[in-house]
């Protein structure tokens, strides 16, 4: 049983590796006696000396997914409710108040959807591209759902749906904001071809300047000064 | 934005170094901001000896965000921090 980890264990970064510690007195050694509860904190530190299934979660950024089939703008297709629930063994996820939308923030055959919210069939799943759809289900190929009835509430969202060879019709998995980033990055490098190093830096400029307003633009800061009772309005 | 829009607006006809721009500036972007975090999970094993607490960073990783541990005793996972100088001498716990 690991406690306090977020206390008791470290970690150093080594090349590609990743070295764990803990604290060798750490609370997982303490030992009852009649005189209450012994730990030691010594300051020693020991190789983990536990089985954690899962035990260790690494949080990074990679490239993933760079090209999708639909443009982020349009992936927007959406239901959620309480009347949602899954045939056994089936390829079918019905909706008793027909929420499934035909226009608007519908969803397309062959799309890729993420449902959250059930109590056994969470997950990324791909609808058929053939048949299937309607406003009181979708039907999904490749994969199938355990029996649940309806009463969760249940929400079904569109993602993504990755193209791994991409071609010249293939989208860029990016905001058009980032999307304006990369065609400044592709810019400097094509200046960069042609020998044109202060337009290359220009348009690097440019890229970053991009992923700057991009971030900025999540984040609203209101700045409020004190004005004293004399000041001049 | 397309692949195909991107080469029009560059005027450029070669369809795989544009891709290859363009997965050059999501990586870039990875690097620097976070545009896309992603997670994954490893076994942690008991040590017997001192390489058994070497664990490998993700092959694909771009940037590392944080690194967590998973508290058994209330079932969360708990970032845990960085040593910045690596122990020089360690006791090996063989009877924990």
């Amino acid at each position: 049983m690991s406690f306090f980890v977020d206390k008791e264990w470290f970690y150093y970064l080594r090349g590609r590796e990743i070295l764990l510690y803990k604290f060798r007195g750490g609370s997982g050694v303490g030992r009852i006696s009649q005189n209450g509860v012994f730990q030691s904190y010594d300051k020693e530190l020991m190789y983990p000396n536990e089985d954690i299934a899962n035990g260790l979660r690494i949080e990074y950024t990679r490239v993933s997914e760079p090209f999708v089939a639909e443009a982020l703008e349009t992936t927007v297709g959406y239901n959620s409710g309480i009347g949602i629930s899954f045939a056994d063994a089936g390829t079918v996820v019905s909706d008793s108040n027909n929420g499934f939308n035909t226009s608007g923030k519908k969803f397309a055959l062959g799309d890729k959807i993420r449902i959250r919210g059930s109590a056994s069939n969470d997950g990324d799943y791909t609808l058929n591209s053939s048949t299937g759809q309607s406003a009181g289900a979708l039907t999904i190929t490749g994969d199938t759902f355990t029996l649940e009835a309806a009463g969760e509430r249940v929400s079904i969202t569109q993602i993504p749906k990755e193209v791994t060879t991409p071609d010249s019709t293939s989208h860029i998995n990016l905001n058009k904001m980032l999307n304006l980033a990369v065609l400044d990055y592709c810019k400097g490098m094509l200046a960069e071809r042609n020998g044109e190093l202060d337009r290359k830096e220009y348009y690097m400029k440019e890229f970053y300047g991009k992923l700057g307003d991009n971030e900025s633009n999540k984040r609203n800061i209101s700045v409020t000064f004190p004005s004293g009772p004399f000041a001049v309005r | 934005m397309t692949v195909l829009e991107v080469m029009e607006r560059l005027n450029i006809k070669e369809e795989t170094l544009a891709i290859a721009w363009i997965k050059d500036a999501i990586h870039l972007m990875q690097s620097n901001t976070k545009e896309k975090v992603e997670s994954t999970k490893r076994d942690l094993i008991k040590s017997v000896n001192s390489t058994d607490n070497v664990y490998l960073l993700p092959s694909d990783l771009v940037s590392l965000e944080n690194i967590s541990v998973l508290d058994t005793s209330d079932s969360r996972y708990k970032k845990i921090r960085r040593l910045s100088t690596q122990p020089h001498y360690l006791v090996e716990d063989t009877s924990p």
